[in-house]
């Protein structure tokens, strides 16, 4: 049984995560982990209102890069990975990480990899609206 | 034989960099033989908040990520400057 790589997109539509983990499932899978990442009305203190992402333009290469990897961990057999990018308001989902594997342990290592190699290695930038008007780039 | 006593630098920002830099793109020309850290120290020489974001940015070099000790190619050389990455 192949794994597969059902997604791995950078992308500016709207992401439902149902809908995207409903496309991983696998046979031979018996856990499928989806992970949402939302964003939240506050950071460090402060009231969130937007968030503007934007992405190099290597980063859908870097995506699909990190998507083969988790595929090919052990119990593996579907990933799905798609970032949002653009404007997006508080409780839209800028993240869904999916990943199906034979045993829960699997997949839920896998998910947690995945998001932190996202988090590490995908060119994506947001810059925080706040509720008082002024604006910061995360990690600068 | 010609040599190129300078090399020409075309630069690129993203994100918070851009924003930073005032601009989306610059072209520089260097000494030839200039490092990209001296590609950073000349695009940061009168920018203070330039060069501190700078300071934490990753530079690709046409396209590879290079360290600060990397020489400029004879040119044109693209140069793209990356803040640290905030995904997810």
């Amino acid at each position: 049984m192949t794994t597969q790589v059902v997604f791995a997109e950078v992308t500016e539509s709207p992401l439902d995560a149902a809908t995207l983990s409903a496309q991983v499932g696998h046979e031979a899978a018996g856990a499928v982990i989806t992970f949402s990442g939302v964003v939240r009305n506050h950071d460090v203190g402060q009231a969130v209102d937007s968030i503007e992402y934007s992405s190099h333009p290597q980063a859908a290469a870097i995506i699909a890069q990190l998507a083969a990897e988790t595929a090919v961990r052990d119990g593996v057999h579907g990933v799905g990975i798609a970032h949002r990018v653009g404007h997006l308001r508080v409780g839209d989902v800028a993240l869904v990480a999916v990943v199906a594997a034979e045993h829960r342990s699997q997949g839920f290592g896998a998910v947690i990899d995945l998001v932190d190699e996202v988090k590490k290695r995908l060119p994506v930038w947001k810059k925080q609206h706040f509720t008082d008007g002024h604006t910061e780039w995360t990690g600068l | 034989m010609t040599i190129n006593e300078t090399t020409n630098c075309s630069v690129r920002f993203y994100a918070g960099a851009a924003e930073a830099a005032g601009a989306d793109a610059v072209t520089v020309e260097l000494p030839a033989g200039s490092s990209l850290a001296d590609l950073v120290n000349r695009l940061g020489a009168d920018d203070q908040r330039l060069a501190e974001v700078l300071g934490v940015c990753t530079l690709l070099l046409e396209g590879q990520a290079a360290s600060s000790h990397t020489v400029l190619p004879e040119g044109p050389a693209a140069v793209d400057v990356l803040p640290p990455f905030a995904g997810g």
